[in-house]
């Protein structure tokens, strides 16, 4: 199940360059591997619950301007700008 | 047989902040990242803040749209990379655990079709991308955030369109319904976005996106299915697939590959508990929702006897139905209607000119009082109207500035007899043929520029020509 | 030697003017200087630390100081503090500098807390004994060729060492916790939802809490004081009801029942581990509370539950490191977008990097129903399950970690072996309760804690609890 090429496509779809997927192949195998113990936990009928909050809790719709020039802490921008590489 | 389904997104212009943050929802007049905070840029360690108006607006969406609210929402990731997105992720809706978006299974009456709605979410806006340069290596994209966070409500519809005249249709009645609920100007520039797919014959749907505006979906659709049909009439087999429009060629791209690449990884939004609007919030929201579109033009025609086309132009558009709520009485209100919509349309057609105006209710009162009176013609009141809705006068000033008052009797009866005099040949034909009396009454009109009573003058040529 | 005392000490002495802020702190510099190179505890070091300490001596002569009187606080490195460089121990944020303070650090900047430096960690708090911090490992105060544990290492080390008063680290699956155990020190997370993580550089945001380190489970109270509670930042945040946890915490323990998790008593705990389990038992027994055997099955899952989770958290939590708005000097010209950032993001450690792998596979199309769905139930039902144990019981007792600290670089190359030290402490995350380590013998020279955990929002009575148990506890003193 865990091969190279799963792998390169996974650290393609996260976006991130390896110069060795097979590096990668053991470590990852035994970790899914172990996963796989979730099989026995016996959790077909389980519900997901979650956290409720009331809407009345909600923030207030009100405009305030962030008030620091926040574009000037970040890096690449030009102009007012910021710069990223161009898309294909 | 052809199936059409849309995807529209529309922005909540009408909210004073983002979805989940409190910078301003509508960015428009901002320079670039200049409507930006910690949270809407995606900062390391900043938190998404629910705006509770955000949800209600949403909710009265559903509501209008005739949908089920669920008991409780909740928020989900979109998992991908996009030099527009600030998270590389979007908090959006999904119904994977139950019904938990803001709406589903609602339905919107277009002519005798009905419409399903499968469901509405809401969701955050991505920021604004410019791509700069010509040469393959300045190019640049630069990014503009000011729009990233502000508030979206996605509407998800079954395929249930037969044609892309029905679209158009259904586009525009939403729009205006949107506009009445006063939850969106869908009229603002990037306001209003729909995508759509089609399939003919029960064959693969096929989804188009990336499309600019609503004139751009009916061009697309229309293409699409003269190109699905090609397909077919020469056994070709549709491929179940996306397609992005091509606004230069005109015409749809396959693109497949980088969809099909596409996987999100959706899971629940951590930073936001699932959201419980009570039974009674809800009630009141339908209590207070602004009366509907269809409700005003049944109104408009039983109490007023005002005419369905008359009706239902007014109801339609808010800027209307709003200056007609505030200038009728049970006395006036079929004159109100049919001023404002056949004299003061051409006067108010853009929201440049509507931002721009001055005409307030009582103009319009004053005007169709004077009307009524006698005290100045039809003519004259679409003059004054015009200045009115320039400069804002009143009647009575403009009456003054404008000499805009009745001609009287007397001075009437003067020019008839000159008219008479003068035109010796049209009095002949008149005489023959009583319809083109009409020409002199106009010279009278022309005369008096448009002051003269058409209806004593016509009364005036009968007599003196019999 | 003054730093040799816990916060609160050292606010009744500089309130009585025994001595200085300033004073206090030249030591801790000192202390800082004379270990750091082995111990390796901070990433680095307010250089206006003195300035600071001028600054509170004078409000603290006008009168005018806070409750924290200038103690010296040493902050873990994925916190935010505003124009501080923030860089969660990684090559890719080396350069972030914060535009903004978390909340936590408003709340103790108000107190007039004086913040020292920022603590090491694991990578994006991914790892349990800080081996995988980008700028080289923490070193344990009590054997520096042991780990300190992780991710919240640095935090442990400095305050065992005697190089700050108490620290603020976070805790997603024991990293807190863990760490304390390891170090000898009071390590305590929090009721999910009681301290704001607004600020706070997310790893897995649905279980992780900041949470303080320090030498006292009294000292902890008074940091929770000031900065737990409700916040409009954070809409996870509950109400505490302004809850004062100092406040009767010598409450004591008579009648209350305490269930030992059967599950984390059994193969794999180590028997100087279990010993000491036993010793902490009996001495609450003998303070009063009744004790009985909590059978939780679901435990058995939890790790695998917790991991699969965390991972897919982890990977969307960090997506937005692409290097555009914030990160390293990595010019963009020539590059096509996405190989830009995937290139930029090659700087993630080996760590992160797999757990980028696993949050790529877990929640995918293809997988997602057989390990992140699943996960996500066995969360469910592990939180059933401890919610019935509460039922039966006020507490629940167990050993912090299964084994007492081990060498650096003995575990690194085992995942499984690394995830299991984990056995103990991701309950507490997985079901939102709050946990406590309270450090209670040293054996063979390394350090162990016991775990104390109780219900939701029951903060104020597991402090209680912990009090109990830390009292009159012998320990001896760290070898530096």
């Amino acid at each position: 199940m865990v091969t190279a090429e799963e792998i390169e496509k996974v650290a393609k779809l996260m976006r991130i360059e390896m110069d060795d997927h097979a590096e990668y192949i053991e470590r990852v195998k035994k970790m899914l591997g172990y996963f796989d113990l979730l099989d026995k936990a016996n959790v077909e009928s389980e519900e997901i619950d979650f956290t409720i909050m009331p809407i009345e809790n909600l923030r207030k719709d009100e405009f305030i301007p962030y008030d620091e020039k926040l574009i000037e802490k970040l890096k690449n921008y030009k102009g007012t700008y910021v710069r990223a590489p161009k898309m294909v | 047989m052809t199936k059409i389904g849309l995807e529209i997104h529309c922005q909540l212009t009408k909210l004073n902040s983002k979805l989940f943050c409190s910078c301003k929802a509508d960015y428009r007049e901002f320079e670039p990242n200049t409507n930006i905070c910690p949270i809407c840029m995606g900062l390391p360690g900043s938190l998404p803040r629910l705006n509770q108006k955000a949800v209600e607006k949403a909710t009265t969406i559903a509501l209008a749209l005739s949908c089920q609210v669920p008991e409780k929402i909740a928020f989900f990731r979109k998992n991908y990379f996009y030099p527009d997105l600030p998270k590389n992720f979007q908090i959006t809706q999904l119904n994977v655990y139950g019904p938990t978006s803001i709406g589903e299974k609602g339905m919107v009456n277009v002519e005798d079709k009905e419409i399903r709605i499968r469901r509405i979410q809401l969701e955050e806006d991505p920021g604004r991308l410019i791509y700069e340069g010509t040469s393959e290596k300045t190019q640049i994209t630069l990014v503009d955030y000011n729009r990233a966070g502000t508030p979206l409500v996605e509407i998800v519809t079954e395929p249930d369109f037969d044609n892309p005249k029905q679209v158009r249709i259904f586009l525009n009645i939403l729009s205006d319904l949107l506009e009445n609920l006063g939850v969106s100007e869908p009229t603002l520039e990037g306001a209003m976005r729909a995508d759509g797919n089609v399939s003919i014959e029960n064959g693969p749907k096929v989804e188009i996106k990336n499309i600019g505006s609503f004139h751009d979906l009916e061009k697309a659709l229309h293409f699409e299915i003269t190109r699905q049909e090609s397909l077919s009439s020469r056994d070709i087999p549709i491929a179940q697939e996306t397609r992005h429009w091509d606004d230069r060629r005109k015409v749809t791209v396959s693109a497949r590959t980088k969809e099909e690449e596409m996987d999100y990884r959706y899971f629940p939004e951590g930073d936001i508990p699932w959201i419980k609007i009570a039974d009674a919030r809800i009630q009141k929201l339908k209590e207070d929702m602004p009366e509907s579109i269809s409700s005003k033009k049944q109104r408009y025609v039983t109490q007023f006897d005002i005419p369905p086309q008359v009706a239902d132009v007014l109801s339609s558009d808010k800027f209307y139905s709003d200056l007609f709520e505030k200038s009728h009485d049970e006395k006036n209100a079929k004159d109100i209607a049919n001023l404002i919509t056949t004299d003061l349309m051409g006067l108010v057609d853009t929201r440049e000119k509507r931002e721009q105006s001055k005409l307030k209710p009582n103009h319009l009162q004053d005007l169709v009082s004077a009307i009524q009176a006698s005290r100045i013609t039809r003519t004259s009141a679409k003059t004054a109207l015009q200045e009115m809705v320039k400069s804002g006068k009143s009647l009575e000033e403009i009456i003054k500035d404008l000499d805009l008052g009745k001609s009287d009797e007397g001075e009437l009866e003067k020019i008839v007899d000159e008219v008479i005099s003068q035109e010796t040949k049209a009095v002949e034909e008149a005489k023959a043929n009583p319809q083109t009396i009409n020409y002199l009454v106009g010279k009278v009109m022309q005369k008096t520029k448009g002051k003269a009573d058409p209806i004593i003058t016509l009364e005036l040529f009968k007599k003196k020509l019999s | 030697m003054k730093i040799k005392q816990s916060l609160l000490e050292y606010i009744d002495n500089v309130k009585n003017g025994s001595f200085t802020c300033e004073e206090f702190v030249l030591e801790t510099l000192e202390q800082i200087e004379k270990h750091e190179e082995i111990l390796h505890s901070y990433i680095s070091i307010n250089n206006k630390a003195i300035e600071d300490a001028k600054n509170i001596d004078k409000k603290i002569k006008s009168g005018e100081a806070g409750s924290f009187y200038g103690a010296p606080i040493s902050i873990k490195d994925n916190i935010c503090i505003k124009n501080s460089k923030t860089t969660c121990a990684s090559r890719i944020l080396e350069d972030f500098v914060a535009p903004y303070d978390a909340t936590v650090i408003t709340r103790l900047k108000n107190q007039d807390a004086l913040f020292i430096g920022k603590n090491n960690l694991d990578e994006f708090a991914m790892g349990l004994t800080t081996e995988f911090s980008s700028f080289g490992p923490s070193r344990n105060p009590w054997n520096s060729e042991y780990v300190p544990g992780g991710s919240s290492g640095g935090s442990a080390v400095a305050v065992s060492a005697l190089e700050c008063l108490a620290s603020l680290g976070s805790d997603t699956g024991g990293s807190v916790r863990n760490p304390a155990s390891f170090c000898s020190v009071v390590g305590y997370k929090p009721s999910y939802g009681l301290i704001s993580r607004y600020g706070l550089i997310s790893y897995a945001n649905s279980i992780e809490q900041i949470g303080p380190l320090t030498r006292t489970v009294k000292d902890t109270a008074f940091l929770l004081n000031t900065i737990a509670g409700l916040d409009e930042n954070d809409n996870t945040t509950i109400d505490n009801h302004n809850d004062d946890y100092l406040a009767e915490i010598d409450h004591g323990i008579e009648g209350k029942k305490i269930g030992i998790i059967k599950q984390m008593m059994g193969e794999g705990t180590s028997k100087e581990v279990v010993d000491a389990t036993n010793e902490a038992i009996s001495k609450l027994e003998k303070q009063g509370a009744q004790i009985q055997d909590i059978n939780l099955e679901t435990v058995d899952y939890s790790v695998a539950a917790y991991y699969t989770i965390t991972a897919t958290e982890a990977g969307s939590n960090l997506a937005r490191y692409d290097n555009l708005r914030y990160g390293y000097d990595f010019p963009l010209e020539g590059y096509e977008f996405n190989s830009y950032i995937s290139k930029a993001r090659k700087k993630f450690g080996p760590e992160v990097t797999r757990r980028m792998i696993l949050g790529g596979f877990v929640p995918s199309a293809g997988y997602a129903g057989r390990y992140f769905l699943k996960a996500m139930k066995v969360k469910n039902k592990l939180t059933r399950e401890v919610n019935e144990a509460f039922k039966k019981v006020d507490l629940l007792i167990s050993p912090t970690v299964p084994v007492q600290p081990f060498k650096i670089g003995e575990k690194i190359e085992d995942p499984i072996a690394l995830f299991l030290v984990d056995f103990n402490t991701v309950t507490a995350n997985l079901t939102g309760k709050p946990a406590i380590s309270v450090p209670f013998k040293v054996t063979n020279g390394l350090p162990i804690g016991i775990q104390l955990m109780a219900e939701h929002n029951e903060d104020k009575f597991l402090l209680q609890a912990a009090y109990s148990l830390e009292k009159d506890t012998k320990l001896p003193e760290v070898p530096l």
